[in-house]
Protein backbone atom coordinates (compact mmCIF):
# COMPACT_ATOMS: atom_id res chain seq x y z
CA UNK A 1 0.00 0.00 0.00
CA UNK A 2 1.40 3.35 -1.05
CA UNK A 3 1.27 6.03 1.50
CA UNK A 4 0.84 10.16 0.68
CA UNK A 5 4.60 10.80 1.34
CA UNK A 6 5.06 11.39 4.48
CA UNK A 7 1.86 11.32 5.67
CA UNK A 8 1.32 15.39 6.21
CA UNK A 9 -2.03 16.71 5.30
CA UNK A 10 -1.89 19.68 3.30
CA UNK A 11 -0.50 22.99 4.71
CA UNK A 12 -3.04 26.00 5.31
CA UNK A 13 -1.16 28.03 1.69
CA UNK A 14 -1.79 24.75 -0.05
CA UNK A 15 -5.21 24.40 1.31
CA UNK A 16 -5.52 28.26 0.27
CA UNK A 17 -4.61 27.26 -3.29
CA UNK A 18 -6.83 24.32 -3.75
CA UNK A 19 -9.66 26.69 -2.64
CA UNK A 20 -8.63 29.45 -5.23
CA UNK A 21 -8.23 26.59 -8.29
CA UNK A 22 -12.03 25.70 -6.86
CA UNK A 23 -13.23 28.72 -6.39
CA UNK A 24 -12.19 30.03 -10.31
CA UNK A 25 -13.46 27.11 -11.91
CA UNK A 26 -16.92 27.69 -9.72
CA UNK A 27 -16.40 31.57 -10.87
CA UNK A 28 -16.35 30.18 -14.83
CA UNK A 29 -19.40 27.71 -14.91
CA UNK A 30 -21.44 30.52 -13.12
CA UNK A 31 -20.17 32.78 -16.10
CA UNK A 32 -21.55 30.51 -18.09
CA UNK A 33 -24.53 29.92 -16.19
CA UNK A 34 -24.81 34.12 -16.86
CA UNK A 35 -24.66 33.09 -20.93
CA UNK A 36 -27.30 30.31 -20.71
CA UNK A 37 -29.43 33.25 -18.69
CA UNK A 38 -28.96 35.81 -21.55
CA UNK A 39 -29.41 33.63 -24.49
CA UNK A 40 -33.03 33.09 -22.84
CA UNK A 41 -33.72 36.45 -22.80
CA UNK A 42 -32.44 37.14 -26.23
CA UNK A 43 -34.34 34.31 -28.13
CA UNK A 44 -37.49 35.10 -25.76
CA UNK A 45 -36.96 39.05 -27.12
CA UNK A 46 -36.26 37.52 -30.93
CA UNK A 47 -39.39 35.85 -30.90
CA UNK A 48 -41.47 38.52 -29.01
CA UNK A 49 -40.00 41.39 -31.04
CA UNK A 50 -39.36 42.38 -26.83
CA UNK A 51 -36.72 45.24 -27.49
CA UNK A 52 -36.65 46.18 -23.55
CA UNK A 53 -35.74 43.08 -23.00
CA UNK A 54 -33.11 42.77 -25.84
CA UNK A 55 -31.72 46.34 -23.99
CA UNK A 56 -31.37 44.35 -21.11
CA UNK A 57 -29.19 41.97 -22.23
CA UNK A 58 -27.53 44.07 -23.70
CA UNK A 59 -26.71 46.16 -20.37
CA UNK A 60 -26.30 42.94 -18.82
CA UNK A 61 -23.03 41.88 -20.61
CA UNK A 62 -21.23 43.77 -18.68
CA UNK A 63 -21.57 41.52 -15.63
CA UNK A 64 -19.80 38.29 -18.39
CA UNK A 65 -17.26 40.50 -19.27
CA UNK A 66 -16.53 41.77 -15.51
CA UNK A 67 -16.63 37.85 -15.07
CA UNK A 68 -14.22 36.90 -18.05
CA UNK A 69 -11.52 39.73 -16.06
CA UNK A 70 -12.00 38.86 -12.61
CA UNK A 71 -11.12 35.09 -13.68
CA UNK A 72 -7.86 35.84 -15.68
CA UNK A 73 -6.94 37.81 -13.27
CA UNK A 74 -6.85 35.46 -10.85
CA UNK A 75 -5.47 32.68 -12.76
CA UNK A 76 -2.56 35.21 -13.55
CA UNK A 77 -2.61 35.67 -10.12
CA UNK A 78 -2.02 32.15 -9.18
CA UNK A 79 0.69 31.34 -12.40
CA UNK A 80 2.55 34.41 -10.48
CA UNK A 81 2.08 33.02 -7.04
CA UNK A 82 1.63 29.00 -6.83
CA UNK A 83 3.26 28.08 -10.07
CA UNK A 84 0.45 25.41 -11.06
CA UNK A 85 1.87 22.14 -12.58
CA UNK A 86 0.24 18.72 -13.54
CA UNK A 87 -3.39 18.57 -13.62
CA UNK A 88 -3.68 22.32 -11.71
CA UNK A 89 -1.70 24.23 -14.83
CA UNK A 90 -3.79 22.06 -17.28
CA UNK A 91 -7.21 22.97 -15.63
CA UNK A 92 -6.14 26.55 -15.23
CA UNK A 93 -4.87 26.98 -18.67
CA UNK A 94 -8.24 25.83 -19.68
CA UNK A 95 -9.72 28.11 -17.77
CA UNK A 96 -7.96 30.83 -19.76
CA UNK A 97 -9.48 29.52 -22.96
CA UNK A 98 -12.73 28.78 -21.61
CA UNK A 99 -13.52 32.89 -20.49
CA UNK A 100 -12.77 33.43 -23.91
CA UNK A 101 -15.67 31.32 -24.86
CA UNK A 102 -17.98 32.46 -22.35
CA UNK A 103 -17.56 35.88 -23.05
CA UNK A 104 -17.55 35.17 -26.75
CA UNK A 105 -21.21 33.77 -26.29
CA UNK A 106 -22.21 36.79 -24.47
CA UNK A 107 -21.34 38.42 -27.25
CA UNK A 108 -23.50 36.63 -29.64
CA UNK A 109 -26.22 36.90 -27.07
CA UNK A 110 -25.49 40.91 -27.50
CA UNK A 111 -25.34 40.62 -31.04
CA UNK A 112 -28.51 38.61 -31.37
CA UNK A 113 -30.58 41.37 -29.30
CA UNK A 114 -28.93 43.76 -31.36
CA UNK A 115 -30.80 42.74 -34.69
CA UNK A 116 -34.33 43.19 -32.97
CA UNK A 117 -35.71 45.98 -35.51
CA UNK A 118 -37.02 49.21 -33.63
CA UNK A 119 -39.43 50.00 -35.83
CA UNK A 120 -41.69 49.44 -32.91
CA UNK A 121 -44.23 47.94 -35.54
CA UNK A 122 -44.15 43.58 -35.47
CA UNK A 123 -42.55 42.86 -39.06
CA UNK A 124 -44.50 40.38 -41.03
CA UNK A 125 -42.27 36.73 -39.88
CA UNK A 126 -42.25 33.17 -41.26
CA UNK A 127 -43.54 30.24 -39.21
CA UNK A 128 -41.25 27.56 -40.75
CA UNK A 129 -38.38 29.88 -39.91
CA UNK A 130 -39.41 31.01 -36.16
CA UNK A 131 -39.86 27.35 -35.30
CA UNK A 132 -36.55 26.23 -36.82
CA UNK A 133 -35.42 29.60 -34.97
CA UNK A 134 -36.83 28.15 -31.62
CA UNK A 135 -35.71 24.97 -32.28
CA UNK A 136 -32.39 25.87 -32.94
CA UNK A 137 -32.12 28.10 -30.33
CA UNK A 138 -33.12 25.12 -27.65
CA UNK A 139 -30.83 22.57 -29.26
CA UNK A 140 -27.68 25.58 -28.60
CA UNK A 141 -29.11 25.95 -24.95
CA UNK A 142 -28.73 22.60 -24.49
CA UNK A 143 -25.42 22.22 -25.55
CA UNK A 144 -24.35 24.97 -23.62
CA UNK A 145 -25.88 23.77 -20.55
CA UNK A 146 -24.39 19.94 -21.64
CA UNK A 147 -20.62 22.03 -21.84
CA UNK A 148 -21.12 22.98 -18.37
CA UNK A 149 -21.98 19.85 -16.89
CA UNK A 150 -19.12 17.96 -18.81
CA UNK A 151 -16.56 20.60 -16.91
CA UNK A 152 -18.22 20.18 -13.67
CA UNK A 153 -18.17 16.60 -14.30
CA UNK A 154 -14.65 16.11 -15.96
CA UNK A 155 -16.67 14.15 -18.60
CA UNK A 156 -14.34 13.83 -21.67
CA UNK A 157 -17.19 11.49 -23.33
CA UNK A 158 -20.21 14.12 -22.38
CA UNK A 159 -17.63 16.50 -24.02
CA UNK A 160 -16.86 15.04 -27.25
CA UNK A 161 -20.35 14.61 -27.87
CA UNK A 162 -20.81 18.10 -27.88
CA UNK A 163 -19.43 17.82 -31.34
CA UNK A 164 -22.21 15.55 -32.29
CA UNK A 165 -24.86 17.45 -31.08
CA UNK A 166 -23.60 20.69 -32.52
CA UNK A 167 -24.26 18.96 -35.97
CA UNK A 168 -27.70 19.61 -35.90
CA UNK A 169 -27.65 23.34 -34.92
CA UNK A 170 -25.26 23.72 -38.24
CA UNK A 171 -27.67 21.86 -40.22
CA UNK A 172 -30.63 24.01 -38.74
CA UNK A 173 -28.77 26.97 -39.57
CA UNK A 174 -27.90 26.01 -43.17
CA UNK A 175 -31.93 25.45 -43.47
CA UNK A 176 -33.03 28.70 -41.94
CA UNK A 177 -30.73 30.31 -44.82
CA UNK A 178 -32.18 28.37 -47.46
CA UNK A 179 -35.91 29.29 -46.13
CA UNK A 180 -34.57 32.71 -46.26
CA UNK A 181 -33.53 32.21 -49.74
CA UNK A 182 -37.33 31.40 -50.57
CA UNK A 183 -39.50 32.90 -48.42
CA UNK A 184 -41.20 34.94 -51.14
CA UNK A 185 -41.58 38.83 -52.46
CA UNK A 186 -42.66 40.70 -49.71
CA UNK A 187 -40.01 42.97 -48.92
CA UNK A 188 -40.63 43.63 -45.22
CA UNK A 189 -40.50 39.68 -44.72
CA UNK A 190 -37.54 39.13 -46.51
CA UNK A 191 -35.87 41.91 -44.82
CA UNK A 192 -37.18 39.84 -41.61
CA UNK A 193 -36.05 36.48 -42.93
CA UNK A 194 -32.20 38.33 -43.57
CA UNK A 195 -32.18 38.94 -40.19
CA UNK A 196 -32.64 35.97 -39.07
CA UNK A 197 -30.43 34.35 -40.96
CA UNK A 198 -27.96 37.08 -39.40
CA UNK A 199 -29.30 35.81 -36.08
CA UNK A 200 -29.13 31.93 -36.79
CA UNK A 201 -25.45 32.60 -37.81
CA UNK A 202 -25.14 33.60 -33.82
CA UNK A 203 -26.52 31.09 -32.53
CA UNK A 204 -24.45 28.35 -34.41
CA UNK A 205 -21.35 30.51 -33.29
CA UNK A 206 -22.43 29.84 -29.60
CA UNK A 207 -22.22 26.15 -30.74
CA UNK A 208 -18.79 26.53 -31.84
CA UNK A 209 -17.79 28.15 -28.64
CA UNK A 210 -19.48 25.04 -26.23
CA UNK A 211 -17.88 22.47 -28.61
CA UNK A 212 -14.34 24.54 -27.86
CA UNK A 213 -14.97 24.03 -24.80
CA UNK A 214 -15.63 20.63 -24.17
CA UNK A 215 -12.06 20.03 -26.51
CA UNK A 216 -10.72 22.03 -23.57
CA UNK A 217 -12.78 19.43 -21.06
CA UNK A 218 -10.89 16.84 -22.76
CA UNK A 219 -7.48 18.61 -22.76
CA UNK A 220 -8.11 18.84 -18.90
CA UNK A 221 -8.93 15.10 -18.39
CA UNK A 222 -6.59 13.61 -21.10
CA UNK A 223 -3.72 16.48 -20.86
CA UNK A 224 -4.10 15.75 -24.65
CA UNK A 225 -5.45 18.42 -26.76
CA UNK A 226 -7.14 18.03 -29.96
CA UNK A 227 -9.91 19.34 -32.14
CA UNK A 228 -13.06 17.88 -32.31
CA UNK A 229 -13.69 19.17 -35.55
CA UNK A 230 -11.62 16.57 -37.30
CA UNK A 231 -13.39 13.68 -35.78
CA UNK A 232 -16.95 14.87 -36.27
CA UNK A 233 -16.32 16.57 -39.35
CA UNK A 234 -18.34 14.86 -42.59
CA UNK A 235 -18.19 17.42 -44.52
CA UNK A 236 -18.01 21.12 -42.88
CA UNK A 237 -20.20 20.20 -40.33
CA UNK A 238 -18.64 23.28 -38.46
CA UNK A 239 -19.37 26.35 -40.73
CA UNK A 240 -16.55 28.76 -39.35
CA UNK B 1 16.61 -8.69 -7.38
CA UNK B 2 20.09 -8.50 -8.60
CA UNK B 3 21.91 -11.74 -8.01
CA UNK B 4 24.67 -10.11 -5.79
CA UNK B 5 23.92 -8.39 -2.62
CA UNK B 6 27.05 -7.57 -0.60
CA UNK B 7 28.11 -5.74 2.34
CA UNK B 8 29.67 -2.33 2.09
CA UNK B 9 30.85 -1.95 5.49
CA UNK B 10 33.77 0.90 6.03
CA UNK B 11 37.01 -0.90 5.57
CA UNK B 12 40.54 0.82 6.30
CA UNK B 13 40.70 2.26 3.18
CA UNK B 14 38.61 5.31 4.56
CA UNK B 15 36.47 7.96 2.84
CA UNK B 16 37.87 10.47 0.16
CA UNK B 17 39.63 12.64 2.54
CA UNK B 18 41.21 10.29 5.00
CA UNK B 19 42.60 8.35 2.10
CA UNK B 20 44.91 11.97 1.05
CA UNK B 21 47.99 10.76 2.03
CA UNK B 22 47.66 6.71 1.10
CA UNK B 23 48.93 4.89 -2.01
CA UNK B 24 45.61 3.95 -3.39
CA UNK B 25 44.99 0.49 -3.14
CA UNK B 26 45.95 -1.62 -6.30
CA UNK B 27 42.72 -3.44 -7.96
CA UNK B 28 42.87 -6.86 -6.98
CA UNK B 29 43.19 -8.52 -10.18
CA UNK B 30 41.60 -10.08 -13.01
CA UNK B 31 40.61 -13.20 -12.21
CA UNK B 32 37.83 -12.53 -9.91
CA UNK B 33 34.80 -13.13 -11.59
CA UNK B 34 34.15 -14.87 -15.40
CA UNK B 35 33.62 -13.03 -18.06
CA UNK B 36 34.08 -9.80 -15.55
CA UNK B 37 38.13 -9.83 -15.94
CA UNK B 38 38.62 -6.17 -16.00
CA UNK B 39 41.09 -4.78 -13.71
CA UNK B 40 39.85 -1.91 -12.25
CA UNK B 41 42.61 0.82 -13.18
CA UNK B 42 41.68 -0.80 -16.88
CA UNK B 43 37.93 -0.12 -16.50
CA UNK B 44 38.30 3.04 -14.46
CA UNK B 45 40.84 4.49 -16.80
CA UNK B 46 38.61 3.57 -19.88
CA UNK B 47 35.94 6.70 -18.50
CA UNK B 48 39.27 8.82 -18.23
CA UNK B 49 37.31 11.20 -21.02
CA UNK B 50 40.08 13.71 -20.41
CA UNK B 51 42.19 11.83 -22.54
CA UNK B 52 39.95 10.70 -25.19
CA UNK B 53 37.74 13.36 -25.07
CA UNK B 54 33.88 13.38 -24.12
CA UNK B 55 31.76 13.59 -27.49
CA UNK B 56 29.94 16.76 -28.19
CA UNK B 57 28.65 16.09 -31.11
CA UNK B 58 24.78 14.91 -31.02
CA UNK B 59 25.87 11.26 -32.29
CA UNK B 60 25.95 10.54 -28.65
CA UNK B 61 22.78 11.84 -27.57
CA UNK B 62 20.68 9.27 -26.00
CA UNK B 63 23.68 6.76 -25.26
CA UNK B 64 23.40 5.70 -21.85
CA UNK B 65 25.49 6.35 -19.28
CA UNK B 66 23.99 4.75 -16.00
CA UNK B 67 21.89 1.72 -15.93
CA UNK B 68 20.41 0.81 -12.61
CA UNK B 69 18.65 -2.17 -12.14
CA UNK B 70 17.09 -3.60 -9.22
CA UNK B 71 18.81 -1.46 -6.78
CA UNK B 72 18.11 -1.69 -3.19
CA UNK B 73 20.07 -0.43 -0.13
CA UNK B 74 19.81 -1.84 3.23
CA UNK B 75 20.97 0.04 6.86
CA UNK B 76 20.98 -2.47 8.84
CA UNK B 77 18.03 -4.30 8.76
CA UNK B 78 15.56 -1.61 7.57
CA UNK B 79 14.82 -1.13 3.98
CA UNK B 80 15.74 2.11 2.49
CA UNK B 81 14.90 1.72 -1.39
CA UNK B 82 14.06 -1.06 -3.66
CA UNK B 83 13.74 -2.07 -6.66
CA UNK B 84 14.56 1.06 -7.92
CA UNK B 85 15.64 0.74 -11.92
CA UNK B 86 16.46 4.04 -13.71
CA UNK B 87 19.04 4.97 -16.44
CA UNK B 88 20.44 7.76 -17.30
CA UNK B 89 21.53 9.41 -20.37
CA UNK B 90 24.19 11.37 -21.97
CA UNK B 91 24.18 15.04 -21.73
CA UNK B 92 21.00 14.47 -19.81
CA UNK B 93 20.17 16.30 -16.62
CA UNK B 94 18.12 13.86 -14.59
CA UNK B 95 16.28 15.52 -11.09
CA UNK B 96 14.91 12.70 -8.32
CA UNK B 97 12.28 14.27 -6.58
CA UNK B 98 9.80 13.16 -3.57
CA UNK B 99 8.60 13.73 -0.29
CA UNK B 100 11.28 13.20 2.35
CA UNK B 101 12.53 10.05 3.46
CA UNK B 102 12.18 8.65 -0.33
CA UNK B 103 15.74 7.00 -0.67
CA UNK B 104 16.50 10.14 -3.32
CA UNK B 105 20.03 10.56 -1.55
CA UNK B 106 20.14 7.10 -1.08
CA UNK B 107 19.94 5.91 -4.47
CA UNK B 108 22.18 9.19 -5.45
CA UNK B 109 24.40 7.95 -3.26
CA UNK B 110 25.03 4.37 -4.54
CA UNK B 111 25.81 6.01 -8.05
CA UNK B 112 29.65 6.53 -6.90
CA UNK B 113 29.69 4.17 -3.96
CA UNK B 114 28.71 6.90 -1.26
CA UNK B 115 26.75 4.48 0.70
CA UNK B 116 29.95 1.98 1.36
CA UNK B 117 31.20 4.94 4.12
CA UNK B 118 27.97 4.53 6.01
CA UNK B 119 28.58 1.48 8.88
CA UNK B 120 26.11 -1.21 8.19
CA UNK B 121 24.85 0.03 4.94
CA UNK B 122 24.29 -2.92 2.01
CA UNK B 123 23.94 -2.18 -1.97
CA UNK B 124 21.81 -4.66 -3.97
CA UNK B 125 20.92 -4.87 -7.51
CA UNK B 126 22.97 -3.91 -10.01
CA UNK B 127 24.95 -0.12 -10.76
CA UNK B 128 25.94 -0.22 -14.40
CA UNK B 129 28.03 2.66 -15.67
CA UNK B 130 29.52 2.24 -18.92
CA UNK B 131 28.70 -1.36 -19.26
CA UNK B 132 30.92 -1.81 -16.25
CA UNK B 133 29.05 -3.06 -12.58
CA UNK B 134 30.77 -0.78 -10.13
CA UNK B 135 29.80 -3.01 -7.51
CA UNK B 136 31.41 -5.48 -8.92
CA UNK B 137 34.35 -7.27 -6.36
CA UNK B 138 37.21 -5.99 -8.41
CA UNK B 139 35.85 -2.48 -8.45
CA UNK B 140 37.79 -0.15 -6.33
CA UNK B 141 35.37 2.18 -4.30
CA UNK B 142 37.47 4.68 -3.97
CA UNK B 143 38.09 5.21 -7.68
CA UNK B 144 34.62 5.38 -8.00
CA UNK B 145 33.96 8.07 -5.89
CA UNK B 146 37.07 9.75 -7.46
CA UNK B 147 35.48 9.82 -10.61
CA UNK B 148 32.49 10.34 -10.56
CA UNK B 149 31.61 13.75 -8.19
CA UNK B 150 29.38 14.31 -6.04
CA UNK B 151 28.10 18.40 -4.60
CA UNK B 152 26.43 18.58 -1.43
CA UNK B 153 23.42 20.36 -0.16
CA UNK B 154 26.07 22.05 2.05
CA UNK B 155 29.44 23.30 -0.19
CA UNK B 156 32.95 21.57 1.51
CA UNK B 157 35.59 22.98 0.21
CA UNK B 158 38.44 21.75 1.83
CA UNK B 159 40.58 23.93 4.24
CA UNK B 160 42.89 25.20 1.65
CA UNK B 161 43.43 27.22 -1.46
CA UNK B 162 41.09 27.92 -4.48
CA UNK B 163 43.92 26.27 -6.63
CA UNK B 164 44.51 23.31 -4.07
CA UNK B 165 41.00 22.42 -3.75
CA UNK B 166 40.83 22.07 -7.51
CA UNK B 167 44.27 20.49 -8.02
CA UNK B 168 43.16 18.00 -5.41
CA UNK B 169 41.13 15.65 -7.57
CA UNK B 170 44.01 15.45 -10.97
CA UNK B 171 46.57 15.07 -8.45
CA UNK B 172 45.20 12.12 -7.04
CA UNK B 173 44.38 10.25 -9.97
CA UNK B 174 47.39 11.32 -11.39
CA UNK B 175 46.22 13.29 -14.12
CA UNK B 176 48.80 14.39 -16.74
CA UNK B 177 49.11 17.98 -18.08
CA UNK B 178 49.93 21.39 -17.14
CA UNK B 179 47.95 21.86 -13.51
CA UNK B 180 47.74 24.91 -13.74
CA UNK B 181 46.13 24.68 -16.85
CA UNK B 182 43.36 21.73 -15.42
CA UNK B 183 43.00 24.11 -12.34
CA UNK B 184 42.21 26.63 -14.98
CA UNK B 185 40.02 24.86 -17.28
CA UNK B 186 37.85 23.59 -14.27
CA UNK B 187 37.54 26.67 -12.73
CA UNK B 188 36.31 28.15 -16.01
CA UNK B 189 33.70 25.49 -16.33
CA UNK B 190 32.62 26.10 -12.82
CA UNK B 191 31.93 29.29 -13.52
CA UNK B 192 34.22 30.86 -11.08
CA UNK B 193 37.33 31.61 -12.71
CA UNK B 194 36.99 35.54 -13.46
CA UNK B 195 35.89 35.42 -10.07
CA UNK B 196 38.80 34.10 -8.88
CA UNK B 197 41.80 33.57 -11.17
CA UNK B 198 43.54 36.87 -9.10
CA UNK B 199 43.84 34.90 -5.69
CA UNK B 200 43.53 31.68 -6.50
CA UNK B 201 46.12 31.21 -3.33
CA UNK B 202 43.55 31.98 -0.78
CA UNK B 203 41.37 30.09 1.77
CA UNK B 204 38.09 28.68 -0.18
CA UNK B 205 36.78 29.49 3.29
CA UNK B 206 36.84 32.81 2.13
CA UNK B 207 34.72 33.10 0.00
CA UNK B 208 30.55 33.61 -0.44
CA UNK B 209 28.08 30.24 0.03
CA UNK B 210 27.51 30.28 -3.53
CA UNK B 211 31.38 30.82 -4.44
CA UNK B 212 32.52 27.86 -2.31
CA UNK B 213 29.55 25.38 -4.17
CA UNK B 214 30.75 26.71 -7.77
CA UNK B 215 34.13 25.87 -6.13
CA UNK B 216 32.87 22.44 -5.00
CA UNK B 217 31.21 21.97 -8.65
CA UNK B 218 34.79 22.77 -10.19
CA UNK B 219 36.50 20.48 -8.13
CA UNK B 220 34.21 17.80 -8.97
CA UNK B 221 34.45 18.46 -12.80
CA UNK B 222 38.31 18.75 -12.80
CA UNK B 223 39.04 14.74 -13.57
CA UNK B 224 36.95 15.15 -16.71
CA UNK B 225 33.73 13.45 -15.48
CA UNK B 226 31.47 12.62 -17.39
CA UNK B 227 28.58 12.63 -14.95
CA UNK B 228 28.41 14.75 -12.15
CA UNK B 229 26.06 13.93 -8.94
CA UNK B 230 24.29 16.92 -7.29
CA UNK B 231 22.45 16.67 -3.67
CA UNK B 232 20.94 19.75 -3.04
CA UNK B 233 23.02 21.80 -4.81
CA UNK B 234 20.93 24.58 -4.00
CA UNK B 235 18.88 24.75 -0.68
CA UNK B 236 21.72 26.66 1.23
CA UNK B 237 21.87 29.37 -1.63
CA UNK B 238 20.25 32.52 -2.30
CA UNK B 239 18.19 32.75 -5.84
CA UNK B 240 21.17 34.58 -7.60
CA UNK B 241 23.58 32.18 -6.43
CA UNK B 242 21.13 29.47 -7.14
CA UNK B 243 20.36 30.93 -10.28
CA UNK B 244 24.19 30.72 -11.44
CA UNK B 245 24.39 27.40 -10.77
CA UNK B 246 21.31 26.86 -12.74
CA UNK B 247 23.40 28.53 -15.57
CA UNK B 248 26.25 26.22 -14.90
CA UNK B 249 24.15 23.17 -15.07
CA UNK B 250 22.78 24.01 -18.82
CA UNK B 251 26.12 24.86 -19.52
CA UNK B 252 27.76 21.16 -18.37
CA UNK B 253 24.57 19.61 -19.70
CA UNK B 254 26.56 20.21 -23.30
CA UNK B 255 28.90 17.82 -22.16
CA UNK B 256 28.14 16.20 -19.02
CA UNK B 257 25.42 14.33 -17.43
CA UNK B 258 23.85 15.48 -14.12
CA UNK B 259 22.00 13.70 -11.88
CA UNK B 260 20.35 16.33 -9.59
CA UNK B 261 18.58 15.04 -6.38
CA UNK B 262 16.30 18.27 -5.40
CA UNK B 263 13.31 19.74 -2.88
CA UNK B 264 12.70 22.31 -5.07
CA UNK B 265 10.17 21.16 -7.63
CA UNK B 266 10.51 24.85 -9.83
CA UNK B 267 14.19 23.87 -10.25
CA UNK B 268 13.70 20.64 -11.23
CA UNK B 269 11.22 21.86 -13.75
CA UNK B 270 13.65 24.26 -14.76
CA UNK B 271 16.76 22.68 -14.71
CA UNK B 272 16.03 18.43 -15.43
CA UNK B 273 15.41 16.79 -18.45
CA UNK B 274 13.75 13.71 -17.08
CA UNK B 275 12.65 13.73 -13.68
CA UNK B 276 11.87 10.35 -11.30
CA UNK B 277 9.64 10.75 -8.74
CA UNK B 278 10.46 8.69 -5.43
CA UNK B 279 7.69 8.07 -2.92
CA UNK B 280 7.91 6.30 0.72
CA UNK B 281 5.75 2.86 0.97
CA UNK B 282 4.94 0.95 3.82
CA UNK B 283 6.78 -2.26 3.96
CA UNK B 284 5.53 -5.72 3.88
CA UNK B 285 5.88 -5.68 8.22
CA UNK B 286 3.85 -2.37 7.32
CA UNK B 287 6.40 -0.58 10.14
CA UNK B 288 9.05 0.44 8.30
CA UNK B 289 9.23 2.72 5.01
CA UNK B 290 10.73 2.02 1.94
CA UNK B 291 11.41 4.32 -1.40
CA UNK B 292 10.52 3.32 -4.49
CA UNK B 293 10.46 5.13 -8.30
CA UNK B 294 6.57 5.83 -8.53
CA UNK B 295 7.18 7.93 -12.26
CA UNK B 296 9.89 8.30 -14.31
CA UNK B 297 9.30 10.14 -17.24
CA UNK B 298 9.96 13.39 -19.54
CA UNK B 299 10.40 16.33 -17.45
CA UNK B 300 7.71 18.00 -19.20
CA UNK B 301 4.90 15.12 -19.24
CA UNK B 302 5.57 14.49 -15.29
CA UNK B 303 4.71 18.41 -14.43
CA UNK B 304 1.93 18.84 -17.42
CA UNK B 305 0.79 15.60 -17.13
CA UNK B 306 1.52 12.77 -14.71
CA UNK B 307 0.36 9.06 -15.12
CA UNK B 308 0.51 8.43 -11.33
CA UNK B 309 -2.11 9.71 -8.99
CA UNK B 310 0.33 9.63 -6.47
CA UNK B 311 3.05 11.85 -8.77
CA UNK B 312 0.34 14.17 -9.25
CA UNK B 313 -0.74 14.52 -5.97
CA UNK B 314 3.11 15.47 -5.01
CA UNK B 315 4.04 17.51 -7.69
CA UNK B 316 0.58 20.03 -7.29
CA UNK B 317 1.57 19.84 -3.63
CA UNK B 318 -1.19 18.08 -2.08
CA UNK B 319 0.92 15.98 0.20
CA UNK B 320 4.73 16.04 1.08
Amino acid sequence: MMEAGSGEALTPHRLEYQGEIARLERDTLEGIELVVGALDRALEALAHQDIELAELVVADDDRIDGRYLQIHQGVLSLFARQAPVAGDLRLLAALLHVIRNMERMGDQCVNISKLIPVSGTAPPTDPQILSMMEEMGLAVREIVRQAMKAFQSRDADMAVDLAERDQKVNDLNKAIFRRALEVGNDLELREWAMTMTLAARCLERVGDNAVDIGEQIAFVVTGVFREFADASQAGDSRDR
Amino acid sequence: MGSRSFSATVTNRGGELSSLDESLPEPTGAEVLPGESVRTSEVMSSLDHHEKGIPTSDAGLGMTIFDCQDVEVFYGSHQAIRDVSLSFGLREVTALIGPSGCGKSTFLRCLNRMNDLIPGAKVGGHVIYHGQDLYAPEIDPVQVRKRIGMVFQKPNPFPKSIYDNVAFGPRVVGMEGDMDEIVERALVRGALWEEVKDRLDENAFGMSGGQQQRLCIARALATDPDVLLMDEPCSALDPISTGRIEDLMSELKERISIVIVTHNMQQAARVSDKTAFFNVELAADEKSRTGVVVEYDATETIFTNPSDKRTEDYVTGKFG
